[in-house]
């Protein structure tokens, strides 16, 4: 006689998993730290997504400088719209936020985002994507930026796998 | 998540189908030395990517492998008798050489020349490592020899294995690439196993089970870090290679052997699991080969007379409740092995990836994949040789090190990720 798990291994036994959604829509908040990132964001964003929000650019109040955290933090983003939008808001509603810098350009405000993702206990993923002409010190210098705060830091090969990230994670 | 036409791209191999062709590109492990021990050995039956072969070493000991099937009558050369430089058929006495050329075809006058008009389709069959390896390519672009640095050690420091694995190549080798899983499945066995405890660095697998990842494209593939706190402002690193398509790296552990894997596949439901175990600068002792033939580490107790796994579907893998509710084993399971196999195979024989739900520390299986779909598409549009081909790839080596928290591991860990005869691992 066939043991339990020899019999419900078959493709045909595969055939009787219970068809239905066994998650709910994720809420994805993918923040674009510079302009040519913000570039990038604003092409994958004309695709159909499962109600991820992007935005383009992050600001801050008068007073206020990346890396400034706690209550009194006044940051602001910008989604696709042009509308401002409250960093701290934004997070909380989030179920991941991903940061995408491009390679050399200056990433320090992920610092802020970083302290968002902490004080709501949100997954920030990281994402260095290429930019013409940077070079591997370029990467580095964007890595190191990221790596304190990102609990998944990850060198993109380009637009294509930030879309595919995406994706693979029910954005 | 992939949509299911991404997720049959990726898991079929059979000829023809793209990543199949791309399969073909490399040089993959298709049997151990030991199946084909001396000249005139019996002969081995075998499928891989799909397609069922006949491999046999012949009076001189020139390695064949060769489609299994005679092209008189379609027999099973299995049957064959392996003598006087080539596989004879039991049924009509067609003989055929290591290429697959018919040599004799007993009922047609020699001098006639009817032998010559049969081939059978064959594919180069070289050893390296206590491995015969394949190609199963185009003849005009077989690539150099395979350079992975368990294969190219004296054979007294390497030690490798193989067990079928009852499920599709992918979800079996994503395993090999998911470093957040071993502080859960395995975490018995990192003070049990006796290739595995002892080693400093176990005790930061246990104390912080919540790995920060960082995934890195390099030339042959991924380079997947998995960092945690460890002591006096620092970080235990622990560095997973994937050289594409299917060989993935176990960081190690003190000065135990190296150790990782190799995932075949036989068709699209069950796959070979290839085990290696070595030391870049020392021979194996006897006590760690004896724990390695007792299936311990990563390799596994057999079926007697077979490379099946002894625990396996068909006996429940010999699932122990009690030793799952006392905690010495989290799943049930014993060895590392087969608490991985247990698992894979339970998703069914190919994984249904519309369902399943990533999350961001899985970035180094979603890259893995985007990397393979591009390759075999690259490979399929414009015949572009995939990552992995090239030798130089191969001589990637797996490390662990504690590293300054504000040292990046590409830079701290530069020359441990290198494999150099003769240099001893990184390893904590």
């Amino acid at each position: 006689m066939l043991s339990e798990s020899a019999r419900m291994t078959t493709a045909q036994e595969a055939g009787f998993r219970i068809q239905y959604p066994n998650s709910k829509p994720r809420a994805a908040r993918i923040i674009a730290l510079d302009p040519p990132s913000a570039k990038l964001v604003d092409d994958v964003a004309k695709l159909p997504w499962n109600g991820a929000h992007f935005f383009t650019a992050l600001s801050f109040a008068s007073g206020k400088e990346p890396g400034v955290s706690g209550e009194g933090m006044q940051a602001w983003l910008k989604d696709l719209a042009g509308r401002a939008m409250d960093l701290v808001s934004e997070v909380s509603d989030a179920d991941f936020v991903v940061a995408i810098t491009s390679a050399g350009e200056d990433a320090r405000a992920v610092t802020v985002i970083a302290d968002a993702c902490r004080a709501h206990s949100k997954t920030l993923i990281g994402l260095v994507v290429p930019r013409q002409g940077a070079s591997e010190e370029d990467v580095a210098v964007s890595l190191d930026h990221l790596r304190p705060h990102a609990r998944m830091l990850v060198v993109a090969s380009g637009r294509d796998y930030i879309e595919t990230m995406l994706t693979a994670l029910r954005a | 998540m992939l949509r299911k036409e991404q997720n049959d791209y990726l898991c079929q191999t059979g000829p023809g189908t793209p990543m199949g062709e791309m399969f073909r590109a490399y040089w993959m492990p298709a049997l151990l030395s030991e199946e084909l021990p001396e000249p005139d050995c019996p002969p081995v039956r075998i499928k891989l990517l799909g397609e069922r072969m006949i491999a046999f070493r012949d009076s001189e000991g020139r390695l064949g492998l060769i489609d299994e099937f005679c092209a008189h009558r379609g027999v099973s050369l299995w049957f064959g008798r392996n003598e006087e430089c080539g596989l004879r058929c039991p049924y009509h006495g067609w003989k055929y050489d290591v290429n697959g050329q018919c040599t004799d075809v007993p009922s047609e006058p020699a001098e006639s020349g009817y032998a010559k008009k049969i081939k059978l389709k064959s594919y180069p069959l070289i050893e390296r490592g206590h491995v015969l390896w394949t190609y199963m390519g185009p003849a005009d672009k077989t690539p150099p020899l395979p350079e992975f640095e368990f294969a190219t050690v004296p054979l007294k420091q390497s030690f490798v294995t193989k067990r079928i694995q009852e499920c599709n190549w992918l979800q079996a080798m994503e395993g090999g690439i998911d470093s957040s899983h071993v502080s859960w499945l395995h975490r018995g066995d990192l003070s049990n196993d006796p290739l595995f405890k002892g080693a400093a660095g176990n005790k930061y697998n246990m104390q912080d089970m919540s790995p920060v990842f960082e995934v890195v494209e390099n030339d042959g593939g991924l380079l997947i870090g998995a960092r945690r706190n460890a002591e006096d402002d620092q970080y235990y690193w622990r560095i997973t290679p994937w050289v594409m398509p299917c060989y993935t790296g176990v960081p190690p552990r003190g000065d135990h052997p190296i150790h990782g894997h190799f995932w075949v596949p036989i068709d699209d439901g069950s796959c070979w699991a290839w085990s290696y175990d070595y030391h870049p600068t020392r021979e194996l002792t006897d006590k760690e080969v004896a724990a390695m033939k007792d299936g311990k580490g990563i390799h596994v107790k057999y079926v007697p007379g077979t490379y099946i796994p002894l625990a396996n579907k068909t006996n429940d893998y010999l699932m122990d409740r009690a030793a799952q509710k006392a905690g010495r084993t989290f799943s049930g399971i014993e060895g590392i092995g087969m608490q991985d196999a247990s698992l894979q195979e339970s998703m069914g024989p190919i994984c249904d990836r519309t369902k399943e739900n990533l999350v961001g520390t899985d970035n180094g299986i979603i890259m893995a994949r985007h990397r393979l779909l591009r390759a075999a598409k690259a490979l399929a549009e414009k015949g572009t040789m995939p990552p992995g081909v090239n030798p130089e790839h191969h001589k990637v080596r797996q490390a662990a090190l504690l590293l300054k928290r504000d040292v990046p591991y590409k830079d701290g860990a530069k020359e441990a990720l290198i494999a150099k005869p003769g240099v001893r691992q990184t390893s904590v």
